[in-house]
């Protein structure tokens, strides 16, 4: 049963709309294709059945998955750069400063996908820091328990990591295995992988020095937006560091975040007496 | 001492590796998979399924050099070749299409997936030039994994066949 | 901005020249190591090399290697494109002084990518 129309069009504004990509017309074998794995998986025995259901009752989990399942070849190592060159320019200075010598960091990823926001933290780390796997722990969660288990396994394509990713870094920390890449052991300790429904309450985890939160609060409505921000700074350390993604605010949605320039990026922390 | 031939390779002190223990069929068809994402189009899907079997071949073809020695084969009928020269050279392609140009893609082609069958293989390995044309014979039918794809339900088959005859048997 | 592209097969210096023209480059091609290091010594010094490894005559390594060695190209950025995956390979690619390596199959925004980490996008990327 090949996609209708009218679930074509539907899918290709969805993505347009969430991630500026564009599907052209003559696309539909890659829809099919990308999102044939997520609908059997929601039991559905095609796309365009998955497609409608999705339509009728649109889930913010859904919606992301579909997203994340046809712009998979556009995740990139480093997304937009400044907020990780930001990680070891200011935001990890400064937290050695602030903490003691046997405190570890904490760091979370928290809507991993297939893992590499998590590695490239890790690599920075290891890259910036002698015996970074003793001072940092990585913790990388997602809704999807598929790309939990990317995260954990830590192995890429030969096109996922050419994406972003710089030659000497993809030496120092990867492995071949097979026709693909795997992530080096000792990086590969340093992130725990775990599921977490960011918009339901969350597990006791942290607390958390520092958080990327990119490209995820889209999905949600206003609501659903604060409480996930409450909940994020919940598990936060009062001077902790908070990352959205590169079109993302929490300006009109939560008041209690200040608003601090880090490099060419932003990052959010907690506003005292907030 | 007697060998009981079961069908099986019996190595004893002979070292050589065939290439079903190195790779399969699956890790194979993700190279051309991303091969063909990359050079012929990001929506090409290649489906795993035999097809007719092939009018009039053309095959382009690498040599690996190393633990293990022979060819990665990529056989497909001349109209289809052509068709993937021009899906390569996109809006680069010429009006009329000569051998040379086909030649040329085709072996680009080839020397993707070959590059790629050989970083997947274990230890270090020498890559040849591509070449193109009648498809190197097969020297032994136990060293051979082989798929079969299809391109726009076009036959595109890959072979990767190893250079050496089987050892005479006891 | 200038680009040299070496590769033995016309079909992927069409590629790649294609996709750094889109970027805004101004290219020139080769068909291998020799012939690259033939435009260099016209005058002609590009910002950047993409070079494959495989070709005949003279290699990409090997090129790499003989642009390394002359002072006077100290300014040129050198990306090998190739399907040479090797782990060990891609260390002795860098070894040899490449500055950034993209491995064959790789889309355009792959190289795209490299470039903005090296600073060598003509505009700036929109992503």
């Amino acid at each position: 049963m090949t996609l209708t129309t009218t679930s074509f069009d539907w899918v290709r504004q969805l993505v347009h709309r969430e991630s500026a990509i564009v599907l052209q017309p003559g696309k539909e074998y890659l829809v099919e294709a990308r999102l044939l794995p997520i609908a059997r998986q929601a039991g559905l025995a095609d796309v365009s059945q998955f497609v409608e259901s999705v339509r009728s009752r649109p889930s913010p989990d859904d919606t992301r998955a579909i997203v994340e399942a046809l712009t998979t070849n556009e995740t990139s190592w480093f997304r937009d750069g400044d907020p990780f060159t930001a990680l070891t320019s200011t935001v990890l200075p400064a937290l050695l400063a602030a903490r003691g010598p046997n405190e570890r960091l904490q760091i979370w990823s928290a809507a991993c996908s297939s893992g590499q926001e998590a590695y490239t933290i890790g690599m920075l780390l290891e890259d910036a820091l002698p015996n970074a796997a003793s001072r940092v722990s990585i913790t990388a969660t997602d809704i999807s328990r598929e790309m939990v288990q990317r995260t954990r396994a830590g192995r890429f394509s030969q096109l996922e990591v050419n994406r972003g990713l710089p030659a000497p870094m993809l030496v120092r920390h990867f492995v071949r295995a097979g026709n693909e890449w795997e992530v080096a052991p000792q990086l590969r300790r340093m992130v725990t992988a775990s599921e977490c429904n960011l918009a339901a309450p969350l597990p006791r985890m942290g607390p958390f020095d520092v958080v990327y939160l990119r490209n995820v609060l889209i999905y949600f409505d206003l609501p659903t937006k604060q409480a996930i921000l409450r909940r994020v700074r919940d598990l936060m350390r009062p001077d902790g560091w908070l990352f959205l993604g590169a079109a993302e605010t929490t300006l009109g949605v939560d008041d209690s975040w200040e608003r601090v320039v880090v490099g060419r990026s932003s990052a959010y922390r907690p506003l005292k007496g907030k | 001492m007697t060998t009981i031939d079961t069908g099986e390779r019996r190595r004893g002190a002979d070292t050589r590796p065939v290439i079903t223990e190195l790779i399969d069929e699956a890790t194979v068809e993700a190279i051309a998979q991303e091969a063909w994402i990359s050079l012929v189009g990001e929506d090409e899907v290649l489906v795993p399924l035999p097809g007719e079997p092939v009018a009039d071949p053309l095959s382009s073809w690498v040599d690996v050099v190393g633990p293990w020695t022979g060819s990665v084969v990529l056989t497909t009928g001349r109209r289809t070749a052509e068709e993937l020269t021009r899906a390569l050279l996109r809006e680069h392609s010429p009006e009329v299409l000569e051998d040379e140009d086909v030649a040329d893609a085709f072996g680009e082609i080839a020397n993707v997936v070959g590059g790629n069958v050989k970083a997947a293989l274990p230890g270090s390995s020498g890559l040849s030039l591509p070449d193109v044309g009648d498809a190197p014979a097969l020297r032994n039918p136990e060293d051979v994994c082989r798929v079969d794809l299809l391109w726009r339900g076009e036959t595109v088959s890959i072979s990767v066949q190893g250079a050496l005859p089987p050892l005479p048997a006891h | 901005m200038r680009a040299l592209v070496i590769d033995d097969s016309r079909a992927m210096r069409r590629i790649v020249s294609g996709i750094l023209e889109g970027l805004g480059y101004e290219t020139r091609q080769a068909g291998h190591g020799r012939e690259g290091l033939d435009v260099l010594e016209t005058g002609w010094v590009p910002d950047l090399a993409c070079v494959d490894w495989n070709m005949p005559v003279m290699d990409g390594l090997q090129f790499v290697s003989a642009v390394r060695s002359n002072p006077a190209l100290r300014s040129m950025t050198i990306m090998m494109v190739t399907s040479e995956s090797e782990h060990t390979q891609i260390v002795r690619a860098l070894a040899a002084g490449a500055h950034e390596y993209v491995i064959k199959p790789f889309t355009a925004d792959a190289i795209r990518d490299k470039l903005a980490l090296l600073g060598l996008l003509p505009q700036e990327a929109v992503l």
